[in-house]
């Protein structure tokens, strides 16, 4: 049972968090405003949980411009993918 | 424990609405339904008093033909619109534009290209294989657009191309299966989503 817990990884502990995985682990890119009205997120608290993620590496940021307004978009990782992979996996077992 | 379920339940429901249009109702299917047998009556009605063999069709016959079905299409896209801007106010979702796009884009491209060669084949008075056209087509539109939206679709679109290869070995039956494809399997399919996903 131990070894199980073991593996949800902390990280995925704020259902936030877990928002954002899974909005990105199924889409190619999404914008912060697309992010912002689907998880119903303020600027700053959506803004912060996306740092945290990014400085694990498990997403990144993508800035470009469209019409000369800048437009911020999310990309899953490698890395953040079999993370998340690897939680929903222990998320399961757990429930079984 | 509890949180481990409430947790899968959040993650599944978040990775459908990012990536679904899921505001499709049942009552668009049953209207677009009700709409194709009405159009396909018109025909039906109009080839019998005007034709009594419909082997040779006249260029005026034709255009109206033509017009009625896509006077098919247009209302049924009507009620299709606005029965989802109903259900997803109802369900107070958020229609993002990207799934929007994504459904249409999908949904599109099959759509145009069938609707193209159609219209193409009526010009050259080939009319014979329209039928079936119009329904493969369709067909692989909905199974094409499927994963954006309710699995169910996928079978519809099946069922669609399964019927319009029957119209294009049984030519004459060409109205009947059309009316079977478009009128009675969108009144099914759309009973059957109603049901299912509209009424709670």
């Amino acid at each position: 049972m131990a070894n199980i817990i073991a593996n949800l990884n902390k990280a995925f502990d704020s259902r936030i968090r877990l928002g954002i995985m899974s909005v990105l682990i199924v889409n190619d890119t999404v914008d912060f405003n697309t992010l912002k009205e689907l998880l119903e997120l303020t600027d700053g608290n959506l803004a912060s949980h996306i740092k945290a993620l990014e400085n694990l590496g498990y997403i990144q940021t993508i800035k470009q411009f469209i019409s000369r307004k800048p437009n911020t978009r999310y990309k899953i990782t490698d890395q953040g993918r079999t993370s998340f992979q690897d939680h929903l996996d222990a998320l399961s077992n757990l429930i079984g | 424990m509890e949180k481990h379920t409430e947790d899968l339940k959040a993650i599944r429901e978040m990775m459908e609405k990012s990536s679904k249009f899921l505001s499709l109702s049942g009552l668009s299917g049953i209207m677009a339904g009700v709409t194709a047998i009405a159009g396909a009556l018109f025909a039906y009605l109009y080839l019998l008093r005007h034709h009594s063999s419909a082997e040779f069709l006249q260029k005026q016959d034709l255009l109206i033909l033509t017009v009625d079905a896509i006077l098919v299409l247009v209302i049924s896209l009507g009620f299709a619109i606005y029965f989802s801007r109903r259900k997803a106010k109802k369900k107070n979702q958020k229609l993002l534009s990207t799934v929007v796009l994504n459904t249409m884009y999908n949904l599109g491209i099959p759509l145009a290209a069938g609707g193209i060669l159609s219209i193409i084949m009526i010009s050259r008075g080939q009319t014979e294989l329209v039928a079936a056209t119009t329904l493969i087509f369709y067909g692989l539109a909905l199974v094409n657009v499927s994963k954006f939206t309710y699995g169910e679709v996928h079978y519809l679109g099946i069922a669609e191309i399964i019927i319009g290869l029957l119209a294009a070995v049984f030519i004459h039956s060409g109205l009947i299966l059309w009316t079977i494809g478009f009128g009675i399997c969108h009144v099914v399919y759309g009973f059957i989503m109603y049901k299912k996903y509209d009424l709670n």
